[in-house]
C-alpha cells in the first residue's frame, strides 16, 4: 500500500494527513451505534441521533464564537458551503466586494453571476506581504453592495487578514460580511459574532481533523440568507413549500452524519492537544522552513518576508525548473509531498508573476517535526544546487 | 456516450494542433502532448528532441522514453514518481537535468504520452 510509505507530508493546506487515528476510531463507533437518520422518525435511535447532532452543532457554534446552534448548517466542504451562501445572498444589479487573494471556490461562483450580468465584482488587491488593506474594503463599499465576502487566510500565502478591522467597517456599514476560514479553522481562533462576520464557511477535513464530505457555515443572527437547494427535511412535508426554519433551510436531504461525528472527534482532538499549542508549533516550524528556504540561492519564497499573523502555508519555486517538476523530484526523490501549480487561487499566482505554472506550496500540519522541516531543505539544497 | 462527451470537452480545454513531425501527421494539445500516444515513433521524438535543443538522444534518454512508454502500454497510465525512479534506475532529480524542458515537457512530452493533467 502506497500510503503505508514513510512520506514527509505537506500538503496540510489541501487536506490534513494522517488523521489522528482517535478520530477515526470514534467516528466509526459512533456511527455503529447511531448511524440512522436523525430527527427524521419518531424511534428512539432516530430520536437520539438527532440529539447528538444538535450537541455537535453546539460545539462548533462555540468553536467559531456563535450564539445560535441552530444557525450551525452542515454542507459537504468549504465549496459547498460557500455555493449555498452566496446564491443565498445574492441580490440581482448588486456589488460584491471580495479580493484577488480568493479560492475558486469563492472566485467562480462569484465570476459566474458577474458573467451573467445579475453582479457587478469588486476585487481588492493585497500588498507583497499577501494582507488585504481594510481602507481599499472600506472604499469598496458602495450603497448597492450586497455582502463582503473574504478569506481568513491565503491558501497560497498564509496570511491572515485583519479580518476583526474589516469586520468593524462592515458592520458600521451595514454590509454582510462573510468569511472563508478554511485555512484558519483548527489553527487559530475563531470568534465570528465579536468580530462582526456575519457567517463564515468551514471545511471539515483540514486542521479540524475529520474526514472529507463535511464543511458546514455558522449564521450570526442578523444573517438571513435564502435557500438555492429544496428538498425533504424531516419536517413539515404536508407543504411543498421548503422550509424557512434553520438550520434545514440551508440543509435539503439526509446529512452526512459520519462526516458529523468525525468533525466533533476532531473538534474534541484539537481541545485536548489545545488549539494555541497546535498553532504556535505550526507557526514555529514555517518559520524555521521560511528561514532555511530563502537562505538557499536559486530558491524563489513567497512571501519573501513572513509577517504575523500567517499560518504555516508557503509558495517557492526553483529558478529554471517547473514547479511541477520540483514537486515530482521532492516526491520521488526525497519522499516529500507538496503541492505544485496555481492550488486553485489563480489571481494571486497572476499577482506574484508566478503564473501560469504557478509554484510549490509547503503546507504544514500537526504531525510535522523539526526534523522533518531539516529533510525538506536538505532536498531543497540538493535540488538548487542541481541547476 | 457520455466519454465521448468528456473527451471532446477535454479536446476542447486543451486544444488541438495537427503537425507533420518525421514524414508523418502528429495531433498534439495545447501544451505540446501527443493526443494518441500511438502516433509516436522513435523518429517523431528525435525530432521533437532536436526542437527542444536536444541534438541527439543518449542512452539514458532512449531507457526513459522506452521504460514510460512501456509502462503506459502495460499499465494503462502513467507511472508514478517513484515507479519512474525504480524503474529506470535514474532519479527524478537526474532525469530533469537530462531534459531540456524538463520531466513533463521533456521526458513525458517526448515519450509521446498524453498530457497527465494534473491539477493545477
Amino acid at each position: 500500500m502506497a500510503s503505508l510509505r514513510k512520506i514527509i507530508y505537506l500538503d496540510n493546506a489541501a487536506t490534513t494527513f494522517p488523521k489522528p487515528r482517535e478520530v477515526l476510531e470514534e467516528m466509526v463507533d459512533v456511527y455503529a451505534n447511531l448511524g440512522v437518520s436523525p430527527g427524521r422518525g419518531s424511534y428512539d435511535l432516530s430520536m437520539e441521533a438527532e440529539e447528538r447532532v444538535m450537541d455537535i452543532r453546539r460545539e462548533v457554534c462555540q468553536f467559531f464564537g456563535g450564539s445560535d446552534p441552530e444557525r450551525v448548517i452542515f454542507s459537504y466542504n468549504a465549496t459547498d458551503a460557500l455555493n449555498t451562501l452566496i446564491q443565498g445572498l445574492i441580490r440581482p444589479n448588486s456589488r460584491v466586494v471580495s479580493s484577488r487573494l480568493e479560492h475558486n471556490s469563492v472566485l467562480r461562483p462569484l465570476h459566474y453571476f458577474s458573467h451573467q450580468g445579475i453582479i457587478r465584482l469588486d476585487l481588492i488587491p493585497f500588498g507583497a506581504e499577501g494582507f488585504v488593506d481594510p481602507v481599499a474594503v472600506a472604499e469598496a463599499i458602495r450603497t448597492d453592495t450586497s455582502f463582503v465576502i473574504l478569506t481568513h487566510a491565503s491558501n497560497v500565502l498564509g496570511a491572515v487578514q485583519p479580518v476583526e478591522r474589516i469586520g468593524a467597517i462592515c458592520r458600521e456599514r451595514g454590509v454582510p460580511f462573510v468569511l472563508d476560514v478554511t485555512q484558519t479553522a483548527g489553527r487559530l481562533p475563531i470568534r465570528l459574532e465579536e468580530w462582526g462576520v456575519s457567517a463564515i464557511a468551514f471545511t471539515g477535513h483540514k486542521s479540524l481533523l475529520g474526514p472529507t464530505g463535511i464543511g458546514g457555515l455558522v449564521l450570526s443572527p442578523g444573517l438571513d440568507v435564502e435557500a438555492t437547494r429544496f428538498g425533504g427535511t424531516g419536517r413539515d412535508s404536508l407543504s411543498l413549500d421548503h422550509t424557512r426554519v434553520y438550520p434545514q433551510r440551508l440543509e435539503p436531504g439526509t446529512i452526512n452524519v459520519a462526516g458529523i461525528f468525525g468533525l466533533s472527534a476532531g473538534l474534541r482532538y484539537i481541545s485536548r492537544r489545545g488549539l494555541e499549542n497546535i498553532c504556535s508549533r505550526e507557526v514555529d516550524l514555517a518559520k524555521r522552513l521560511h528561514d532555511g528556504l530563502t537562505s538557499i540561492s536559486g530558491v524563489r519564497v513567497y512571501p519573501a518576508i513572513l509577517r504575523d499573523p500567517s499560518v504555516a502555508i508557503m509558495l517557492c519555486n526553483v529558478d529554471g525548473m517547473d514547479p511541477e517538476d520540483l514537486s515530482s523530484i521532492l516526491d520521488g526523490d526525497f519522499g516529500i509531498a507538496a503541492r505544485a501549480g496555481l492550488h486553485c487561487a489563480p489571481l494571486v499566482h497572476e499577482d506574484l508573476g508566478t503564473s501560469p505554472r504557478g509554484g510549490v506550496r509547503f503546507s504544514l500540519g500537526p504531525f510535522n517535526t523539526d526534523e522533518d522541516i531539516d529533510k525538506v531543505l536538505e532536498a531543497m539544497n540538493t535540488i538548487s544546487r542541481s541547476k | 456516450m457520455e466519454r465521448t462527451a468528456q473527451t471532446s470537452a477535454a479536446r476542447q480545454e486543451l486544444g488541438e494542433r495537427v503537425r507533420q513531425i518525421a514524414g508523418r501527421e502528429i495531433t498534439f494539445d495545447g501544451e505540446g502532448f501527443f493526443w494518441d500516444p500511438h502516433q509516436w515513433s522513435e523518429e517523431a521524438a528525435m525530432a521533437l528532441a532536436e526542437e527542444a535543443g536536444l541534438k541527439a538522444l543518449g542512452e539514458s534518454h532512449w531507457a526513459i522514453l522506452r521504460f514510460l512508454r512501456e509502462y503506459y502500454f502495460q499499465n494503462g497510465r502513467s507511472p508514478l514518481n517513484r515507479q519512474i525512479k525504480e524503474g529506470t534506475g535514474i532519479s527524478l532529480m537526474e532525469m530533469e537535468a537530462l531534459f531540456p524542458n524538463g520531466i513533463k515537457y521533456g521526458a513525458r512530452r517526448l515519450a509521446g504520452l498524453p498530457n497527465p493533467r494534473n491539477c493545477i
